[in-house]
């Protein structure tokens, strides 16, 4: 019974021994929910947007503060650039909450990979966060800029580039992990979303920019950037990036928009996509079959057109299926012929199909890439006219 | 000098009988001549003048002379003054008294019209007849006396429990009275087979302690046990049942209770069926139950009075009541310390939020909270009826609130805490909630310099703990470890009635069958 005493006692001495090694109170933490990184004159230069909590509190009244702050260093390794960030920051960073990552023209420029090692090492970081381009501006100013409806701007970014990659299929949500593994991959090809910066840029650092109904400067996604061996080597337009993403069966839903015999607009929903991409080497020649299958649903009605008939529907689908497939046809064109990037994965496809063949060329793949014979068939199928048949406007038009 | 070190074997030999013997120096027998008994009564009771010695003289020729002595307030003065004064002073057969043979037999087979009598030889008889409550009968002549049970009916009427209160199910409660108690007992169970072995524990006390089970569904090796400790008991006075729980039971080091208590009588009697052991003490309306399992403090009586789904749904609450109230604060310290990495980025922004200017850190924010918040609940226990609720209303809710506005404390640390201290009211068994109550704080301290790793530590050394433990030999956590597959139907989720067919093993001998056919019996045709 002695010893017992005496062993638990012995025990907690040594939790007093350790005591509260690696605490952190929430109260001494700077939560950076976005990072910038760019290079600037062979050093790298970051920033980092940092919440200021009881700005952005629900219950708490607030002053006249931006509910977020920026810090920016320079450094000759991104390490170092974060870590002497101190002597600006009145508090420890906590980087476990990034939610955004955005890297600026002249890095990506230069070979985006340089940057990845120290996100990809560091215990803290998590690697759920999404990493996009800065295009026409630098990750400073995006980081700068504030927004409405979200008092956090990365909130708004991550959520936007989430939302839109879901309902509009223009752009690629790519986290840490799938970015690295694309760049590991032999080829090193990959795509990134781009952020730019719509309006006037000086006024969005200011908070009246979220004091006027329309804020003069607002965060916009456009087109894909691609990169050729972690270099970038140019932009994708919007439409393009749709059929980068129909190519990459990556699209949920969008909206295409076909004209009717009458000439007038008809808008479709597409509620469900699915992209089979097969490999064939034939006579050491290869040549890709993409089938892509589109599930919609007719959503806006401009046109004098009968929808109770069936060959109506039929001929939203040939229409549907010849417009995604020309769009298909262009981003191939663009990717093949100016960009001569596989950023498709179309030499793993060829790898799967036929790994003997494979072999004997995939040396050749930067040459052979360009000239590749891709067959596209698109299949559409549409299903509902949604709430209502025919359009009612539908005696009154002529 | 010389070093004085404490003898701890040579102080308990010091404590024995003799001192005890020495105080009340009792002289052993009666003696023939009553003036001379009665002279040492009165010698020993000292100056008490509600023990009555009433000297009156029966017989034909009034010549013999008895002594009747009572205790007024204990004994019956109504069945005394009927049954034994008029009986003997008026009704007795005097012809025959005078035959000096044997006055006593003749009193106790023809005077005597109460209902049991008892042969008084020495002192120490008398006074315990006394004193519980019966009347002595001492004849000149003879050192024996006769003692009459006409023990007063007085007794707190039988009421609703005030501990143990449900929705549906009987509302009796035992009172202080041990005749009572027993008698609820034997109305729930008829069986002939519900024994009863008495004991009288507590030298200066006295006390009438019952030990009820039913023979052939306990298990023998247990009860043998209970009455081994029992008879073993060495103490100067019994007031409440937990001075014998804490004297029976297995080990001292320990928060868990091992022994269960009640005042109801319809809990008692399903422990009874399971094989159980019930320990009456006279004086206390809490009765014990050995041996008591981990599971027996979670369970509570309207599990079985309700139905089986919404019962099995209320314990799977109940059980996360449980770990809430165990754990909840330490989880709170912990992952806003050391783990903020856990929490979702707009929850981590919001409790940001609130410990700005918050000057401690969350874990001396979590002892002041959980301190403060005992001190009210023991302040409310304390508290006459009528300010009671009103202090409490004030303490709970203003004291947190202001705390918050006064930025002493954080918002979300008054809900952990007001949240754990509601969990902890989940517990049927107020013993149990208690034990809780103290283990928050060890988790509390862990938590706080360990983080998580610190709450699972804990965590694992108390189930260690808990396994290891025995209640009268029976495996503390059964039927969980060991797990018995077969009596897993009341323990978590509680099965329908027609699913209890076998009671627990390890608790019962002979008698394993509960029930002998589902009773879901179809109707044919």
């Amino acid at each position: 019974m002695k010893r017992r005493i005496a062993q638990l006692l012995l025990l907690s001495l040594a939790l007093l021994l350790n005591g509260c090694w690696s605490k952190n109170e929430l109260n001494e933490l700077a939560i950076v929910v976005a990072i910038g990184v760019e290079k600037v004159d062979d050093e790298f230069e970051i920033s980092v947007q940092v919440v200021e909590p009881s700005e952005v509190s629900a219950t708490q009244p607030s002053t006249n503060r931006t509910p977020v702050t920026t810090y920016h260093a320079k450094g000759s390794s991104i390490f170092e650039a974060v870590r002497s960030l101190t002597i600006l920051t009145p508090r420890k960073l906590y980087l476990a909450h990034v939610q955004m990552m955005i890297i600026g023209e002249e890095l990506s420029q230069q070979g985006v990979s340089d940057a990845l090692d120290f996100f990809a090492r560091d215990h803290a970081i998590r690697n759920d966060f999404y990493i996009v381009v800065s295009s026409e501006t630098t990750p400073k100013q995006v980081l700068e800029t504030l927004t409405s409806l979200e008092k956090v701007p990365a909130n708004k970014m991550h959520n936007s580039i989430e939302v839109s990659e879901r309902e509009w299929a223009s752009t690629s949500a790519v986290q840490l992990d799938e970015l690295i593994k694309n760049l590991s991959n032999k080829g090193n090809n990959t795509v990134l979303s781009t952020i730019t910066i719509q309006g006037k840029t000086e006024l969005g650092t200011n908070q009246s920019n979220v004091e006027n109904v329309d804020t003069p400067a607002k965060l916009q996604y456009s087109g894909l950037a691609v990169f050729k061996q972690d270099k970038l080597i140019g932009l994708l337009t919007e439409e393009e990036s749709k059929g980068y993403n129909y190519l990459k069966d990556k699209v949920k839903s969008t909206i295409e928009t076909i004209s009717c015999p009458d000439g007038r607009k008809l808008s479709t929903e597409v509620i469900d996509a699915k992209t089979k991409v097969k490999g064939k080497i034939k006579n050491g020649i290869p040549s890709i079959d993409v089938s892509v299958r589109v599930n919609q649903n007719v959503a806006e009605v401009d046109c004098n057109i009968d929808l109770t008939k069936i060959e109506t529907i039929n001929l939203l689908d040939k229409e549907t299926s010849k417009l995604i497939k020309e769009n298909i046809m262009n981003t191939l064109d663009t990717l093949q012929k100016e960009f001569k990037a596989d950023v498709l994965g179309y030499s793993e496809a060829l790898h799967r199909a036929d790994y003997k063949e494979w072999n004997k060329i995939k040396n050749e793949w930067v040459h052979l890439f360009p000239e590749l014979e891709i067959n596209v068939s698109v299949d559409v199928h549409t299903q509902n006219s949604g709430n209502t048949q025919n359009s009612m406007l539908h005696n009154t038009k002529e | 000098m010389e070093r004085r070190t404490l003898n701890i074997s040579s102080l308990k030999k010091s404590s024995s009988n003799d001192t005890v013997a020495q105080e009340l120096s009792i002289p052993k027998n009666l003696n023939l001549n009553l003036g001379e008994n009665i002279r040492q009564i009165k010698e020993t009771v000292g100056n008490s003048n509600d023990i009555i010695i009433r000297e009156v003289r029966i017989g034909k020729s009034k010549k013999q002379l008895i002594a009747i002595i009572y205790t007024d307030g204990l004994a019956d003065k109504g069945i005394i003054t009927d049954f034994i004064m008029e009986s003997l002073m008026l009704d007795c057969d005097t012809t025959a008294v005078s035959d000096t043979s044997n006055v006593i037999q003749f009193l106790k087979d023809y005077c005597l019209t109460v209902g049991d009598v008892k042969d008084i030889a020495d002192f120490k008889a008398l006074y315990s007849s006394i004193l519980n409550g019966e009347t002595v009968i001492l004849v000149d002549g003879y050192a024996k006396g006769i003692s009459a049970s006409t023990k007063s009916a007085k007794d707190r009427a039988v009421t609703e429990p005030t501990t143990e209160s449900v929705i549906r199910g009987p509302r009796e409660a035992f009172t202080e009275t041990l005749r009572t108690n027993t008698a609820l007992l034997r109305r729930k169970i008829k069986d002939p087979n519900l024994w009863i072995e008495s004991r009288i524990i507590g030298r200066v006390t006295q006390t009438d302690v019952a030990i009820m089970y039913i023979n052939g569904i306990a298990n023998d090796k247990i009860v043998e046990e209970v009455l081994i400790r029992i008879d073993r008991i060495d103490i100067d006075g019994i007031l409440e049942s937990g001075y014998i729980e804490e004297l029976i039971q297995d080990t001292t080091f320990t928060p868990f209770p091992t022994v269960y208590n009640s005042e109801r009588p319809d809990v008692i009697a399903a422990e009874l069926l399971e094989g159980r052991i019930a320990i009456f003490v006279d004086g206390t309306p809490f009765v014990l139950i050995v041996p008591a399992l981990f599971t027996t403090f979670i369970q509570a009586a309207e599990d079985h009075y309700q139905r089986s789904d919404v019962s099995s749904l209320i314990r799977i609450l109940r059980y996360l009541g449980i770990s809430i109230s165990l754990l909840g604060p330490s989880l709170y310290v912990a992952i806003t310390t050391f783990h903020q990495e856990m929490l979702p980025t707009a929850m981590l922004i919001s409790l940001a939020s609130q410990r700005e200017g918050t000057p401690f850190p969350a874990f001396v924010e979590a002892l002041i909270m959980e301190v403060a918040f005992e001190i009210l609940r023991e302040a409310g226990l304390r508290m006459p009826r009528t300010i009671g609720p009103a202090v409490s209303i004030v303490g709970t809710l203003v004291i947190g609130q202001a705390a918050v506005s006064a930025g002493i404390v954080s918002a979300a640390m008054v809900i952990v805490v007001s949240l754990t201290a509601i969990c902890g009211f989940l517990f049927p068994a107020y013993a149990m909630s208690n034990t809780f109550r103290i283990l928050r704080f060890p988790f509390m301290f862990l938590a706080a310099f360990l983080g998580l790793f610190g709450i699972v530590f804990g965590i694992i050394a108390l189930f260690f703990h808990l396994c290891s433990l025995r209640s009268f030999g029976v495996p503390y956590m059964s039927p969980l470890a060991p797990f018995i597959p077969a009596e897993q139907k009341d323990t978590i989720l509680r099965f329908p009635r027609w699913a209890h067919l076998t009671r627990q093993r390890l608790s019962n001998s002979r008698n394993m069958t509960r029930q002998q056919n589902p009773l879901k019996n179809k109707i044919k045709g």
